[in-house]
């Protein structure tokens, strides 16, 4: 015997949500189908048999009213038909919210860039030392002077000076004058003479003189091989001078 | 020859003592005999030069007048003759002197070229005085 669609929807324990969903149908068809306000389709029928597990013939084709409801309307928002729950005594003392009393937002201005840090200007000038390019040509380049560079311009004129300088689009780096210990040239001097296996006559402090080949140094002696084929090292503190004697003059080692 | 090397080479001859042992045996502050042999600007005061003079057994004026000739000293010298071409005059500590155009130097020595041609290795701690010498604002 044909049944209720939603006598047969109560006895699943399904919502007309779910009934629905599972049907592929609207709520709203289905609220209209079992307040008998339209009759399912035939088209309906099977999907709703198969979602409430019933065979087609149960389900009668226009249902009854249910007991004591008027008729249902389709409602657009679940909120709607809950029931009306009592204000707490804090939401009954609060002012109606009303929009047009709000203060109107104020108009977000954008903020005026802050200024270079003293310290990207003096990182700038550094580098511009390092690069060799005097401060006013940048500031040509610029159009106004760094010190009135503000916080992001000055970061990117860092970056692109770093860039400069990692590529190496400097002059040529200044011999430092002091201190001295940046060139090693009497490190290549002995070096050479001891590649190319020269004789030099070396003059210690007590006037003593000692001719010999090169054959090692460190920072703080020299190794000569003397005449009779013997090593011996001499301490660069007793070394007053030493000279490669001119071609014709070499004693034979 | 510059206080700092001077006091090197009495330390060496005294065969390998270090500069913490002799501030232990004297009176002088901690640290201080380091710089004075290490610095390239003159360090030091009559008084520690005293204290030093009677350590190592020498006259104090020959300690005392090498404050005048820093290693510093030398090297301005030496960039100004390099750079305007003009001879130097190195007075030797074994009593040599040597003249002649700077071709280098370094930390460690000095190379010149006399007028005759010859080139010679001068080690910079052999050269006790030189000529000319050159202000301390010669070189920028």
């Amino acid at each position: 015997m044909a049944e209720n669609l939603w006598v047969l929807r109560e006895q699943k324990k399904l919502s007309v949500a779910t009934l629905a969903g599972r049907a592929g149908l609207p709520i709203g068809l289905i609220m209209e189908y079992e307040s008998g306000q339209r009759g399912v389709d035939v088209r309906h029928i099977s999907r709703l048999a198969r979602a409430l597990y019933v065979e087609e013939s149960e389900i009668k084709l226009r249902s009854d009213p249910r007991p004591g409801a008027g008729t249902l309307e389709r409602q657009p928002h679940r909120e709607a038909v809950r029931p009306p729950v009592e204000p707490t005594p804090t939401e009954t003392a609060r002012p109606p919210r009303d929009r047009a009393l709000r203060p109107p937002r104020p108009v977000s201005t954008p903020r005026p860039p802050l200024p270079a840090r003293p310290s990207q200007i003096t990182h700038v000038q550094d580098l511009l030392g390092r690069l060799g390019r005097p401060q006013v040509e940048v500031e040509a380049e610029l159009g106004k002077p760094l010190a009135e560079l503000d916080r992001v311009a000055a970061s990117h004129l860092l970056v692109k000076l770093q860039a400069e300088i990692k590529e190496g689009k400097f002059p040529e780096r200044h011999r430092a004058y002091l201190p001295e210990a940046v060139d090693q040239y009497e490190s290549r001097y002995l070096t050479a003479a001891q590649q190319a296996g020269d004789v030099l006559h070396f003059t210690l402090f007590d006037n003593t003189a000692v001719i010999g080949a090169v054959i090692g140094f460190g920072q703080y002696n020299i190794t000569v091989r003397l005449a009779d084929g013997s090593e011996t090292a001499l301490n660069k503190l007793a070394i007053v001078s030493y000279t490669k004697p001119a071609a014709g003059k070499e004693p034979t080692v | 020859m510059s206080l700092g090397d001077t006091l090197r080479l009495l330390r060496a001859k005294r065969g390998g003592i270090t500069p913490l042992e002799i501030e232990t045996a004297t009176t002088l502050p901690k640290g201080l005999y380091r710089q004075m042999e290490q610095r390239y600007r003159a360090v030091g005061d009559d008084a520690s030069l005293r204290v030093l003079a009677d350590f190592y057994a020498v006259p104090f004026e020959d300690l005392w007048w090498r404050l005048d000739w820093p290693r510093k000293a030398l090297s301005r010298a030496l960039v100004v003759c390099m750079r305007d071409k003009s001879p130097i005059t190195l007075y030797l500590w074994n009593g040599q002197t040597v003249t002649g155009l700077v071709q280098w130097w370094d930390l460690g020595a000095v190379q010149l070229e006399s007028a005759d041609g010859e080139l010679v290795v001068v080690q910079r701690h052999a050269a006790e005085r030189w000529e000319p010498r050159a202000p301390e604002d010669a070189v920028a």
